[in-house]
């Protein structure tokens, strides 16, 4: 009886919490007329639809009329122009679900978005390790004066979020005729100190046996950094990975404020907004099919591997 | 350890993220306390030193007054409440047998999704007219007795009355699944033993051994957690951005803080007043994490 009670209590959560993820996945399916009567259930009616943009686009030029009018001698003008209207109509009509994923890669250059998120959020990623791995190696296995000093930079900096900075951060960029470029994107998220504080703690629990022994084969600092202590740290470093990778591919405010205009540039949340923007009622559609597209990879990624994912969040609260 | 000075070496592994933490954190921040002091516009040939008048300015006029009310509202609500319903999910789902990975990866999809593309299924959700929400409350409205429901359904986004609230439930909604993990791996290193022994000392009623043992030891969780979810809240752009612009919604009542430095102090290029925003926004979500800390460190035990 309190067993039941709970699990209707979840479920109710659960319902509140997949709600918009299921609007989501259900308009990208459906025609804009039950997009806007909210009919045709969950997957929609699947009718054939006629794309009336593809229409417009196909008027048939001179020489496809010649070729009409020799091909049917006997029939007037007018007929093989209806017949010739029908023809188009019946090529440019296709399934709701159909229609909705085509044209998001057809309206907007969404690929190119996708690729862009791919490149900054790895970029991103990559830079971080190579900043971070060694400054926590430093900070956790060597002795010099200011060590002290140097972490307490890091954990003053671990209050700083760039966000708050964003103001003098693109002025600078601006300054330096940097803004609409990848490394606009990339730049401010370089230096991680997150990573460095959650990787240092991670080094603190390696034995210094470890490193010693390198040192005694004639390891240099550098290669003891990327051959000893990196295959260590492989779940600290998943467990930032996680972190870094979903916050940079869902990042929008950082976009927004330095690629301004230039669509070759636009991130895949930018691009989604700027679809919005400029969508009538009967986009509605594609752009859910565009919404869908940019969340599936990670929630994919998530549902894969949920355990390293709930344990990277866990490990970094454990810290 | 072997040698003690390792001075040079130390320097050479550091020197790339300690000039970066300069450059991308340090500086910007001495950049926005002398900016807050000018009338500096980004590209304008001249700049003049106003003294605190940006800063009078924020206090004064009635736009920032609304903004100071609307982010701490937002934080006083999304902070509490996500972190309220992130340690209920983890109490729930670690007591039922089944169905527990379930429920834990369901809640924790909002936090993996786009938020920018969340707002905008939100937004068309709540569309008066032919958004789900309110046509769902129609049907149910149907069935009940006349009198029950109001004569018109709520405008939610246009209605100030409850643009706030709508924009607090987006960010509930977003961030409770990520307490609830944090909430759960704490929750799986309180020892079995200390309920027993608490309920030898006369703790009976579940009530009594949460407040007895599982709150005292999740305490660390829970300092965790609440500066990670203010200075979260804080930070919040992506949902004013799409439901409110320009301007922060009916009558300004979701004017967030990031929102008014990016429109004030970009879009607008009112550098000055934006890095005024931009320095009581750090010293905001500073003096926070500080005072969290703090607290947690005075009463550990």
């Amino acid at each position: 009886m309190f067993a039941a009670l709970k699990h209707i209590v979840l479920l109710l959560g659960g319902f509140v919490v997949l709600a918009p993820f299921a609007v989501m996945l259900s308009y990208s399916l459906k025609s804009p007329a039950e997009i806007e009567r909210g009919t045709g259930g969950f997957f929609g009616a699947q009718a054939p639809m006629v794309d009336e943009m593809c229409v417009a686009r196909s008027q048939p030029d001179r020489a496809a009329l010649d070729a009409a009018r020799a091909a049917s001698p006997d029939l007037t003008d007018d007929a093989i122009l209806s017949r010739l209207d029908t023809d188009r109509r019946e090529a440019c009509s296709m399934r709701p679900v159909v229609f909705n994923y085509t044209k998001a890669f057809t309206e907007a250059p969404l690929m190119r978005y996708l690729l862009n998120g791919l490149i900054v959020t790895l970029s991103i990623f990559v830079i971080q390790v190579v900043v971070a791995l060694p400054a926590a190696y430093a900070l956790a296995k060597l002795r010099f004066w200011g060590r002290d000093a140097a972490f307490a930079l890091v954990l003053f900096c671990l209050l700083i979020p760039v966000n708050a900075v964003a103001l003098p951060l693109y002025l600078g960029l601006a300054k330096l005729g940097l803004t609409n470029s990848y490394a606009a994107l990339v730049i401010p998220w370089t230096i991680s100190a997150f990573g460095i504080f959650l990787m240092r703690q991670f080094f603190m629990g390696v034995p210094d046996d470890l490193v010693d022994a390198a040192r005694m084969d004639g390891m240099g600092e550098f290669a003891i950094v990327w051959r000893v202590m990196l295959p260590t740290a492989i779940p600290a470093l998943i467990a930032f990975a996680i972190f870094s990778i979903t916050a940079h591919w869902n990042d929008y405010f950082w976009p927004r404020i330095v690629i301004t205009g230039d669509r070759d540039l636009f991130t895949p949340p930018l691009g989604l907004r700027e679809f919005q923007a400029g969508a009538d009622g009967s986009l509605y559609g594609p752009m859910m099919a565009t919404a869908t597209i940019i969340v599936i990879p990670l929630i994919a990624a998530f549902l894969l591997a949920q355990r390293k994912f709930i344990e990277g969040i866990a490990l970094s609260g454990m810290k | 350890m072997t040698r003690s000075g390792h001075g040079g070496t130390a320097l050479l592994l550091g020197a790339p993220a300690l000039a970066l933490m300069m450059a991308i954190l340090i500086l910007p921040i001495l950049a926005a306390v002398i900016l807050s002091f000018t009338d500096y516009s980004l590209g304008a040939s001249d700049i003049r030193w106003v003294g605190f008048e940006n800063y009078a300015k924020i206090f004064g006029n009635s736009t920032y007054e609304k903004m100071l009310i609307a982010t701490g509202t937002y934080v006083a609500v999304v902070v509490p409440a996500s972190i309220g319903l992130g340690l209920g999910a983890a109490l729930l789902i670690q007591s039922v047998t089944r169905g527990a990975a379930f429920y834990k990866s369901v809640y924790f999809l909002p936090v993996m999704a786009t938020l920018l593309a969340m707002t905008i299924v939100w937004q068309m959700m709540l569309h008066p007219t032919i958004g789900v929400v309110n046509r769902s409350l129609l049907a149910v409205c149907g069935v009940l007795p006349d009198g029950a429901c109001p004569a018109e359904m709520p405008l939610w986004l246009g209605d100030r009355n409850y643009a706030i609230w709508v924009t607090c439930f987006i960010g509930v909604w977003q961030g409770f699944g990520f307490n609830m993990v944090l909430y759960l791996a704490g929750l799986s290193g309180v020892s079995r033993e200390l309920y027993g022994a608490a309920e030898i000392d006369g703790a009976r009623s579940a009530w009594e051994r949460f407040r007895l043992v599982t709150w005292p030891a999740l305490r660390p969780t829970t300092v965790f957690v609440l500066i990670t979810t203010s200075v979260r809240a804080f930070q919040t752009f992506d949902t004013v951005e799409v439901l409110f612009s320009p301007g922060g919604g009916p009558s300004k009542s979701v004017y967030l803080m990031m929102f008014a430095i990016y429109e004030k102090g970009i879009v607008q290029n009112l550098v000055g007043i934006g890095a005024a925003i931009t320095v009581l926004f750090l010293m905001s979500v500073m003096a926070l994490t500080v005072l969290q800390r703090r607290i947690a460190e005075r009463k550990a035990y």
